[in-house]
């Protein structure tokens, strides 16, 4: 242990690095296309986060930090249960309106020719 | 300080920079690939393996106590928790791209599935326009 405080300054070079890293991630999930580019960059992000956590919990030999990493695990893997079944949803109920207007839009146009095709003759004999 | 002590220190933070290293691959294949279910293997590697190698290599630096225990926990539950993460952001890519024969081949049964919806949509057109005429 006293190896690690008398080398600290290596690991301070390992966490400029992932904190550097940490950054172009950030710009993924700006720039990706698609929502599941967006989520990924996220659950990279909190990778690279729980290792920096543990490395600072064993440079400052602080061991309850080891309690926040696991949390944070645990969170974000809750957050990318939930944003999944979210987004799914959220798509699946939107699907489900659009064909759902498209088969009343359909309903009204053969309704209105039927009508239209009765409706004729009748017209002609009053 | 010991002969063991430096060999300890030097095997942490080789397995800590080989850990980096992975984190490194994984950020490249990140940016070079070019559709989402391409750029999801490289991150489940970074989950894995990069997060994996960088806690043992922290584990050897701290020795056996309650705090690696733990460290040993998170590397067991991210194994558990990375694939099932990842499974469920391919599912919502799968489902809710309407163009996916653009960017990768699909099975057969949904391909099947797909043309049949086409060869309906048209029926159904070709229906809709008679009853407009």
């Amino acid at each position: 242990m006293e190896l690690v405080q008398q080398f600290a300054w290596i690991f301070h070079i390992i966490l400029i690095i992932l904190a550097v890293m940490l950054i172009l991630c950030l710009i993924r999930a700006i720039i990706g296309p698609r929502i599941a580019d967006r989520l990924m960059a996220i659950n990279m992000i909190s990778t690279m986060v729980m290792v920096i956590i543990a490395i600072l919990a064993v440079v400052m030999n602080e061991g309850y930090l080891i309690d926040i990493c696991l949390i944070y695990a645990m969170i974000s893997f809750l957050a990318v249960v939930v944003l999944t079944k979210i987004y799914t949803g959220v798509y699946l109920e939107a699907r489900d309106r659009r064909s759902e207007l498209k088969n009343s839009e359909r309903e009204a146009v053969k309704t209105d020719a039927a009508e239209s095709g009765k409706g004729g003759p009748d017209h002609g004999i009053h | 300080m010991g002969f063991i002590e430096w060999v300890r220190f030097i095997v942490g933070v080789g397995l800590l920079i080989a850990g980096l290293l992975i984190f490194v691959v994984e950020l490249y294949g990140v940016f070079k690939f070019k559709y989402v279910l391409n750029r999801m293997h490289t991150a489940a590697m970074g989950d894995t393996m990069g997060l994996g190698i960088s806690l043992l290599g922290l584990i050897v630096l701290c020795g056996l106590n309650f705090t690696s225990l733990k460290m040993g926990l998170i590397i067991v539950f991210l194994w558990l928790a990375s694939p099932v993460s990842s499974h469920l952001i391919a599912r919502l890519e799968v489902t809710i791209n309407e163009e996916l024969e653009a960017y990768c081949e699909l099975p057969e049964e949904r391909a099947a599935k797909e043309t049949t919806d086409a060869e309906e949509k048209c029926i159904k057109e070709v229906e809709k326009e008679g009853v407009g005429c």
